[in-house]
Formats: structure tokens, sequence, C-alpha cells
């Protein structure tokens, strides 16, 4: 398909953004992109981290918690919180569709390093038992939404039920081996079972494991599915409230002051 | 490359005019504006690295049984040591920045200078984002993995002594210390006559929120439960409160624009005046 000519107004507005961008400042350096990428990793990983941990985490934590039921609604609304805020903020700063994934390898990085140092090395689990999932994969689909749709409305629709299916399709890879059938102590379990029953666990005892309750057992195969869909719709939830910490949180209050006297 | 400034020396400032080299030195250069980043994020890290090795050492060994005296000995004595030595550290630090805030908010400044105090609040913010990483992910993980493999029979444990009495306070420290240095160093958005900025009222309530919120974590995991289950409710106002601490993307947005401001300002008087230097910021 040929490319349609650019209008003489489209190539001035061009020039001058052209110019704008090659503009020499005396102190406005490359410096301070570095300085806030790099610094800005911390916080929003720690963010990430801690909305996952303490909405999702004990289905994140070990693989045995890893069901069909739980795991697929509550970590796509605890996962896609700060992605979110994230894409408003890049987006509203740069037009980069990168929020999502730059918080997703954020995220990545600050789980295998908790997992890493503190599950493995500290408390001594083995790392295939306490592995994090990941969130990658999923977050540059949402940022690529974005930039084809320049709509948060329908990101938000569209990418909300996709994160959900994605998060959950990414790591039921590293999960499928751990769901194999196991033959242990006269039961038919799954390896991701026997790891929890043989890596002792005294202050998470199976009244605490919340795992495929109630009569949604009874759908058989299909929960999984109910469960991603309904997943799915807290995703898009989840998404409007990164979005408030983004618009609210974020950039409102810039240049506001409480009180001026 | 930069021009020398004009600049009035102040005591315990860093001089933007020329070195012993006769090189005029930038105000964001690294050994300038960001030393403070580096000096600072390195202090941090080596807190956290000694408490993890302090940890790895002792939690198993001393840290089981809180009435034992293994435990005063290596956990209590460290309970302390924390607090006197963050104590310590806000006394000094505070002290110096309000002593020298007062003589630095009546000197005359240059640009070049403003600049190196944005760089140098961006150094204390960039410190205080390692900071929050530490208390909500890094030490989280661990306390995760401890709580919910061995009994609890104190609140002061192997992990919540490191996350909740250092690095959770260090938080407020670094996120209020920014505030104090943004107050008297860069007036032109943190001086007393424009209010008290939404971005830093966030940012601090958020760091002084979530050390409220211990409280809480403690009182229901004795009421409620004493296992641990990260998604109990009574733990979800750490992860609220957190999220008030994306007022520090408006404190690097202010900031940013006011750099656009100073470069603006500079380049009109450059092509008005090319040749004259200036005492006073904009």
């Amino acid at each position: 398909m040929a490319a349609t000519p650019l209008t003489m107004a489209e190539r001035q507005k061009r020039l001058e953004l052209r110019a704008l961008l090659q503009k020499q400042y005396k102190w406005i350096d490359r410096k301070w992109d570095l300085v806030f990428w790099i610094t800005a990793i911390f916080i929003v990983a720690g963010a990430a981290d801690i909305t996952k941990q303490l909405f999702a985490g004990d289905w994140d934590f070990w693989t045995d918690w890893k069901d069909p039921q739980w795991w697929p609604v509550i970590t796509a609304f605890a996962t896609i919180i700060i992605p979110s805020a994230l894409q408003y903020i890049q987006w509203a700063a740069w037009r980069f569709p990168t929020g999502a994934t730059y918080t997703a390898v954020c995220f990545f990085m600050a789980a295998w390093v908790g997992r890493y140092f503190q599950w493995h090395v500290a408390e001594s689990y083995p790392l295939n038992f306490v592995w994090p999932i990941s969130t990658v994969g999923a977050a540059i689909i949402l940022d690529w939404l974005l930039m084809k749709t320049r709509s948060f409305i329908l990101t938000s629709l569209i990418g909300g039920p996709i994160w959900a299916f994605l998060v959950w399709g990414f790591n039921y890879i590293p999960l499928a081996p751990f769901l194999q059938p196991a033959h242990f102590m006269n039961h038919v379990l799954t390896v991701a079972d026997v790891q929890g029953i043989v890596y002792i666990r005294s202050q998470t005892p199976e009244y605490l494991r919340h795992i495929e309750r109630g009569a949604l057992r009874s759908f058989l195969g299909e929960t999984q599915y109910v469960s991603l869909v309904f997943g799915g719709t807290l995703a898009v939830l989840g998404y409007w409230i990164g979005q408030f910490i983004g618009r609210y949180l974020a950039v409102w209050p810039i240049r506001r002051y409480i009180k001026t006297v | 490359m930069a021009q020398p400034q004009t600049v009035q020396r102040l005591p315990s400032e860093v001089e933007n005019g020329s070195t012993a080299t006769g090189r005029a030195r930038n105000p964001t250069d690294w050994g300038v504006g960001w030393s403070s980043l580096f000096w600072g994020s390195a202090l941090v890290m080596a807190a956290n690295i000694f408490l993890w090795f302090w940890d790895y050492e002792f939690a198993f060994s001393a840290g089981l049984n809180s009435a034992s005296h293994e435990f005063t000995l290596y956990y209590r004595t460290l309970f302390w040591g924390e607090l006197i030595t963050l104590g310590a550290f806000t006394g000094i630090w505070y002290g110096w920045l309000i002593r020298t805030g007062r003589e630095v908010a009546t000197q005359p400044f240059s640009r070049a200078e403003e600049v190196r105090r944005i760089a140098v609040l961006w150094s204390i913010i960039g410190v205080t984002s390692v900071s929050i990483y530490i208390e909500a992910s890094f030490w989280p993980n661990w306390d995760g993995a401890w709580h919910q493999t061995l009994v609890r029979d104190t609140a002061l444990t192997p992990t919540h002594i490191p996350m909740f009495y250092f690095f959770f306070p260090l938080s407020v420290v670094l996120a209020l210390g920014a505030y104090i240095y943004g107050n008297s160093r860069i007036p032109a958005l943190y001086s007393r006559d424009k209010g008290f900025p939404w971005s830093f009222f966030l940012l601090i309530s958020a760091a002084v929120l979530e050390c409220m919120e211990v409280a809480f974590n403690e009182w229901g995991h004795s009421l409620w439960i004493s296992e641990e289950f990260f998604a109990v409710p009574f733990h979800w106002p750490f992860v609220a409160y957190g999220w008030l601490a994306s007022g520090m993307f408006a404190v690097w947005g202010e900031t940013i624009l006011r750099l656009y401001e100073i470069e603006k300002a500079e380049e009109e008087e450059n092509t008005q005046a090319p040749s004259q230097t200036h005492a006073v910021a904009d």
C-alpha cells in the first residue's frame, strides 16, 4: 500500500517536533532520564510486588496453591493494578505505550530477588516449589492494545479479560509439570500436592489453604474457564484502580498545594 | 558545556564554579548533583546487606524463642540498635538540613545552583525509592517465608525487626527529609508561602501510614490469626497506603517542569545579554 503523501502542515509539525527533540539544553541532559528510569524501578517494583503479595501472594508463593479456582481470579486482579497506573503515567508524560511492560519487568526482577534470596537461600525451599509468576507477556499485549486503540477505556475492556487469560496461560506452562499425577502414600495426588506435604509449613495449615472450595468444583473441567472469565472481569476493575492511582495520586498532585498561604 | 556561574559560596554547599583544573563543573555531573544518590543508595544497601546476613546467621539459631537469652542478645539488642542508629541519623541529618537551610534561604543563588539542588532532591527521592522497595518487596518475601513456616511468639520477630523497625521508619525519615530539603532550597516549588504540596503530602503519608499499619497488623495477628495468610484483609491497608507513594511521581513531574522553566529563563537571558551573569533565580 502506497504511503499517503504528507501535507505541508504535517511536514512542518514533524520538523517542529524533531527540532524540539534535538534541542540542546544547558542542564537538561540524559542523566535525568537515566536517574528517573533507574530509581523508579525500585518504587514500581515495590508497589507491584506488595500489591500482588498481600492480595494474592499465597497463591503465588507455592505451586500447590496454584489452583483452577482462586489463582486465576485474584492474580489477574492484583497484578494489573500497578501496570495500569504506570501505563497512564508513561502515556501522559511521553506517549510511551510501555508502562505495563516496564512494571512487569520491574516486578519480575523483584519477585525473583525475593524468591531466591529469601525463600530459597534463607529458608531452604526449592525454587521449583516457590517460583514466582511472570506478567511480562501479558503486559506487552496490554501495552500493544493501548498503542493501537489509544483509549484507556478500550484497553481496560479488551485488555482486562486478555490479561486474565494470558497471565494464566503463560504461567500454566511452567506449572503444568507440577500438575502431573503422582502416587504418594497410597493416594493419587499432583506433584505440587506432594511438594506441599513434604515441605513443612506449620504456619500455613490445611485449613488456611484456599484452593478449590465450594460447589464450583462440581463444574468439573469448566471450573478453570469460569474462573478465568470472572478473573477477566475483576481485571477490568483492577485496571481502573490502577488508573485512579496514576491519574489522581501520581499526576494530579503536580503543582497543587493543600493550602496556599 | 556549562558556562562558569557567579555563585555565592555557602557553608557545606558544593561550589559550581571552576575547579582547580580550570574545567567548569556542571551541576548535573555525576560527582556534583548526583553524588548524594550514590552515597545514599550505598548506605541503604549496606544496611540491608548487614541485616540480611544478621538474620541469615542468627534467625534460626537465636530467633525462634523470644523468651530465650539468645533472642535478647541477638534480636532485642538489634531492635534497640536499629532505633538508636536511626534516631541518631535523623537528628544529625535533620539538624544539618534545618540549620543550613535557614542560612541558605536568605542567600541569593544562581540557576546552576538551583539545578544542582533539584538533582540532590532527586537523589534523596531515589534513595527513598530504594528504601520503599526494600520495605515493600525484599523483606516481605522473607517475612512470608518465615511466618508461613514458623510459629510466632512475639511482634519482634527476626524478619519484623529489620523490616518494620528499620526500613519502615527509614522511609519516613527520607521522605520527610526530602521535603525539608526542598522547603529551604527550592523555594520556587516548596517554600512555605506556596503551601504544603500534595506530592509530598501523599509520599510522606504513605510512609507514615505504613508504620501505623504495623500496629494494626500485630493487633490482628494477636486477635484473629497467629498463622500467616498473606492475603488476609487486615494486611490490605499495607497495599492501599503504599499506593499513596505514587506522590513520588508528582515530585519528579513538578521538578522537571521547574527545570524547563530554569532553562527557558537562562535561554532568554542569554539571548538578551549573552555575557551577563546572574545572582538570583527568577
